[in-house]
């Protein structure tokens, strides 16, 4: 008797976008199964960010990808926020004008009123540096804190696939921690992330596969507990395409 | 270099053979034609709409150069009409000075237009679109307000009678004629400009600001000569619309007729002279086909510049523009032709090196630079890598002028460079390319390589605006020129197609060409690998390092580290705007802590 | 007299600020400046007029009417004139788009309206003379505007949503906020801002199409001296303005107050591009 592989939450094949006339993906296959960790590796340009900005809606692309049996096919990222994928975009933007608190209450801005206290009340729980300056303008907190809040805008939606664009970016040591902690909590509770990092150890120690894009495509998949992974990581990410 | 560049000419007289430059001049050819012979089939009140559309030709023509091709948002040029027209008329008249032959108060008149054109053009050098549109509409109010209560010169609102020419241009169709000839002579001399360095310099400050200023293009000097030019000639068709109407009083001169003047640039298409030509006789001609249609007529130019807006941006000129429909053959490979950089890029240049000397700049509070020390040698190829955010772009940026540092210096053979003058770099023969290809979309590929050389031209403005010899010249210099430099990076081919049918790839090259036409002593390349394929980054490698060899020194900002480790004699690594490593590709390559940048940790 | 000047001269101010802040709804949700903002002034007065006193309607449903009709066209301004521009590389066409609308609406009106002055009705039953309503309407509507935008924006989620895509778009599209619909209603806002700044000032402009070139210029010059997106400094800025141009009015008369208007802005705006309390423009390269 077959026992096939349960059907992974997020099934990415043959993805290809690009800005305008730039083409920055070809061809790209990518899966993240529900309650995994999946990292997203590989040098500036390749095309990580990019293939988040598809994913969620944010950019026109070609090709195949299907979230939890849906296709994905012309949504846009309000359509994708509520199927379930929620994207923190890349460089902690927050909206500085508004409050901690009203920065979390736009990301569940369509949930009824009741439903969306209780929910920023959740995320704010993760975390306590900022749930102690939610009435504050988001400008008042740093760039860290910026991050978190950014982190948190991605939370409270309890979404099934979380999509995070460099959290550590411009984030302490400590904040990083914190941060990716959380990420384990998460993948604790069932919730699937993508996570597209610069650090790669700490990526590797959280996640459970990985890729590596490199100049559009992607060039190594693997488990993460295999013994040779760094050599071939940066074997992926500097050899020269020719010879 | 001649016999190589002869060589280049297509044998099949596409768009540089003579065939098609008739083709463009027929239509031209025609409308003279017409005009000429219009009182053959006109009766007189066609002869007085036909003079009308003169007149407003003259104005046209001028605000063209203003409108179209500089892209500013000039909407109420009616000023200098209304200017013009009293300017001849109260010297005529002897009200207020010595009465004065009518061509010498129009001569008078050019003068004052062209001093009132520099002055409601200037604030366009500093205002953005919508607020300089909303001075020029201010202006436009002042000067018939001025009319209106300058009683004792203007006749306040019982106005003054217009000049009267002398004969043979005293009857109808004399002054017809006289008109006609202004609008033709106004027609010649735009054409000109349009096909020259100015025309296109134009261009490329309408529509790829950053690259005019890196080719040398001073923006404040060609629009001020612009809207010189375009004064002068708007006042000279104010004085002949005085001329026509026989009387003039304030409110012959509305904003509507500012607005007519504008939209049919629109309408005609930008970068065009038939396109605005025909589209100022179709908007003067069409409300006198219908009594009713007169009354609405401003309400009709304005849903056509919707529909134009909206639907076909580029107005007549696109509709009419046929060479450029013509399919493109689909697998096209760019080879570059490294043995002709030599004839294009002459003797090697003298200069020293291109430093930086412990240069640092803060955006904030966050330091974007933080005492980086830099040398471009001449015939090495420099590469400068990190990762985002590392200050790779900023440094560049600081090199072409955009940003003063605030510590340090970039010097040149040792000397420092002017901060902030970014149009100065390219007669140090410094050139850069952009991350963005930054190209006139609706220019050819040739007609944006040559923009590259504007600098190169000797011919003034009145030069061009007579095709004078020493424009016609600096034209075929020019011309040939380009063709190498097309040919060089392998995209000559290319070079009658517009602009924005190519492919991302190829407007990379066509950057390369533009930057290629200073002779760069040094060269600034902004990630060029970007969006490209393979061998097409391979071939880049091989045109980066003949150039190199030819002597200039270039300086690679990439993050591709294939392009990089290739073709690179040197290699600064930047991470968090220091210097994080630098040596020969072979050492960073090896050199632990780079890697780790690279791949995080 | 000096009372006459200021009062005429405050409430006056008030309908600029009150285009100014038009404008600058606008532009906050789409980062365009439209040319319909002076229009839709313009409409405020002539749609009043021809509900209340040609159609002879009640005050309050003519009132009503014609602020629905600032908000159709506000609505129709986005999507005709706006959204099919702003996807474009080319950023002037969203001029010319404004433009062409503006004008399109302003010769209808002159056409089918009148191309004269016609009188607007008088809309409380109260004697002239004193503080009249001429002068205290606009002042009104500049308050309740005021305070209203600013209960939206500061304590209503929409008026979050609002100034979030104002800020950052990019990063209010990826958290799923409705930003088509959010720009739209701004616009809508915006459209029901400038019909009342044209009603409220009905009486003292009178319902002429050619209003709206007029308030299309004087509008704007609290936005740019204001700075743009800046509602406080465009209050001040018009309430300065409209003080200015009474004042010169009477010094000097009308057609030189003008005159004195515009070179003080031009001058103000070459000194310092940005406005009084604008912030630099940075540019991109």
């Amino acid at each position: 008797m077959l026992i096939s592989a349960p059907d992974p939450l997020l099934d990415i094949a043959g993805l290809s976008t690009g800005y305008g006339k730039i083409g920055v993906l070809r061809g790209v296959d990518l899966k993240v199964g529900a309650g995994e960790v999946v990292a997203l590796l590989g040098p500036n340009g390749a095309g990580k960010t990019t293939l988040l900005r598809a994913v969620s809606g944010l950019l026109p692309w070609s090709g195949r990808v299907h979230f939890g049996g849906r296709d994905l096919a012309g949504a846009s990222p309000r359509d994708t926020v509520k199927a379930g994928i929620s994207h923190v975009i890349e460089g902690h933007r927050v909206f500085t004008q508004l409050s901690v608190l009203n920065n979390l209450l736009l990301a569940v801005y369509d949930l009824p009123r009741r439903e969306r206290v209780s929910r920023v009340e959740e995320a704010l729980a993760l975390f306590p540096e900022i749930a102690a300056k939610r009435h504050e303008r988001a400008a008042a907190l740093s760039g860290g804190q910026q991050q978190i809040l950014a982190v948190a805008q991605g939370l409270v939606r309890r979404p099934r696939l979380l999509m995070l664009d460099e959290p550590s970016a411009g984030l302490s040591p400590v904040l990083v921690d914190r941060v990716l902690v959380v990420v384990q909590r998460l993948r604790e509770g069932g919730t699937a992330v993508l996570l597209v990092e610069q650090l790669i150890e700490k990526a590797l120690a959280l996640a459970d596969r990985v890729y590596a894009l490199a100049r559009g495509s992607i060039v190594l998949e693997a488990e993460t507990g295999e013994a040779d992974l760094p050599d071939r990581l940066e074997h992926a990410y500097l050899a020269t395409s020719s010879r | 270099m001649d016999t190589q560049a002869t060589q280049l000419r297509p044998s099949r007289p596409n768009v540089l053979g003579s065939v098609s430059t008739f083709s463009a001049t027929l239509p031209f050819l025609a409308l003279l034609l017409v005009g000429i012979s219009l009182p053959l089939f006109g009766g007189g009140y066609w002869g007085v709409i036909a003079t009308r559309a003169c007149v407003y030709w003259v104005l046209v023509s001028g605000l063209n150069l203003v409108v179209g091709f500089g892209g500013q948002i000039a909407i109420g040029w009616v000023a200098l009409l209304t200017l013009g027209a009293y300017t001849t008329s109260v010297l005529v008249a002897g009200t207020v000075t010595p009465a004065l032959p009518p061509y010498l108060a129009l001569a008078i008149a050019a003068v004052v237009g062209a001093i009132f054109g520099l002055i409601i053009g200037l604030p366009a050098l500093r205002l953005r679109t919508f607020y300089f549109a909303i001075t020029t509409l201010g202006f436009a109010t002042i000067v018939t307000q001025v009319a209106l209560a300058w009683q004792s010169v203007t006749g306040g609102g019982v106005g003054v009678a217009g000049p009267i020419f002398p004969e043979p241009f005293a009857s109808q169709w004399g002054f017809y004629y006289f008109c006609f000839g202004f609008a033709a002579i106004c027609t010649w001399m735009t054409a000109n400009i349009a096909a020259s360095r100015f025309g296109r310099a134009l261009t490329a400050i309408r529509d790829a600001e950053v690259a005019a200023e890196a080719s040398g293009i001073s923006k404040s000097a060609l629009l001020g000569t612009v809207f010189l030019f375009s004064g002068a000639v708007a006042a000279v068709a104010g004085g002949l619309f005085a001329a026509l109407q026989s009387y003039i009083t304030p409110d012959a001169f509305t904003l509507d007729l500012s607005i007519l003047f504008f939209i049919a640039i629109l309408i005609g298409g930008r970068g065009s002279i038939l396109g605005p030509l025909l589209g100022t006789i179709l908007l003067t001609v069409l409300p006198e086909f219908a009594a009713p249609l007169v009354a609405w007529s401003t309400f009709l130019y304005a849903v056509l510049l919707l529909v134009i807006v909206l639907a076909i941006p580029g107005g007549i000129a696109e509709i009419l523009d046929f060479k450029n429909r013509r399919p493109l053959e689909s697998d096209r490979a760019i080879i570059p032709r490294p043995e002709l950089l030599e004839p294009l890029l002459g003797a090697p240049p003298d200069a020293g090196a291109l430093t930086l000397d412990e240069v640092a700049l803060s955006f904030g509070g966050v330091r974007a630079i933080d005492g980086l020390d830099l040398e471009i040698r001449p015939g090495q190829v420099h590469g400068l890598i990190g990762p985002n955010g590392s200050g790779k772009t900023t440094t560049l940026n600081v090199i072409s002028g955009y940003y003063a540092p605030q510590r340090g210096a970039v010097r040149l053979n040792g000397a420092a460079l002017p901060v902030f003058a970014r149009h100065r770099r390219a007669h140090m023969r410094i050139a850069r390319t952009f991350q963005t290809p930054r190209i006139v979309g609706s220019a050819s590929v040739l007609q944006n390589v040559m923009i590259g050389g504007t600098i190169d031209g000797e011919g003034t403005f009145v030069e061009s605006l007579l095709s004078l010899p020493r424009h016609r010249r600096d034209e075929a210099t020019l011309r040939d020129t380009a063709m190498l430099a097309l040919a060089a990076v392998g995209l000559e081919r290319l070079a009658p197609v517009r602009a924005d049918r190519l492919q991302h790839s190829e407007l990379r090259f066509t950057e390369i060409a533009r930057a290629l036409m200073l002779r760069p002593a040094f060269l600034l390349l902004d990630e060029p690998a970007a969006g490209l394929s393979a061998e097409e980054i391979e071939r880049l490698g091989a045109l980066i390092l003949a150039i190199a060899r030819a002597g200039t020194g270039v300086l690679v900002v990439e993050h591709h580290p294939d392009l990089i480790f290739d073709i690179c004699h040197h290699v600064t690594v930047l991470n968090l705007g220091k210097i994080l490593a630098a040596g020969t590709p072979a050492g960073i390559r090896a050199h632990r802590e780079v890697v780790n940048a690279y791949l995080g940790a | 007299m000096v009372e006459s000047i200021v009062s005429t001269g405050l409430a006056i101010g008030c309908i600029y600020a009150l285009i100014a802040i038009t404008y600058n709804v606008m532009f906050s949700a789409s980062r365009v400046f439209s040319f319909t903002a002076g229009t839709l002034g313009m409409l405020g007065g002539v749609l009043g007029s021809l509900f209340i006193a040609r159609m002879g309607m009640p005050v309050a449903a003519g009132f009503l009417l014609a602020l629905a009709g600032g908000a159709v066209l506000g609505i129709v301004t986005e999507i005709v004139a706006v959204r099919p521009v702003l996807k474009s590389l080319d950023q002037h066409l969203y001029v010319l788009s404004t433009l062409a609308l503006a004008l399109m609406i302003q010769q209808f009106t002159a056409i089918e309206w009148s191309t004269e002055p016609q009188p607007f009705p008088r809309l409380f039953d109260i004697a002239r003379g004193g503080f009249d309503q001429q002068i205290w309407l606009p002042m009104l509507a500049c308050a309740v505007v005021i305070v209203g935008l600013e209960l939206l924006y500061r304590h209503t989620l929409i008026g979050h949503a609002i100034l979030a895509i104002a800020e950052d778009n990019f990063a209010a599209r990826a958290l799923g906020l409705p930003e088509r619909s959010l720009r739209v209603a701004s616009f809508a806002l915006a459209g029901v801002i400038g019909a009342l700044a044209g009603f409220a000032g009905g009486e003292m402009l009178l319902a002429f199409f050619a209003n709206a070139p007029m308030l299309t210029f004087y509008g704007f010059v609290p936005v740019a001296l204001g700075g743009m997106g800046n509602n406080r400094g465009a209050v001040v800025a018009g309430l300065l303005l409209g003080l200015f141009q009474q004042t010169a009015n009477f010094l000097v008369g009308g057609i030189f107050a003008s005159v004195a208007v515009f070179t003080v802005f031009i001058i103000v705006l070459l000194v310092r591009p940005e406005g009084l309390a604008g912030v630099t423009f940075q540019r991109r390269v």
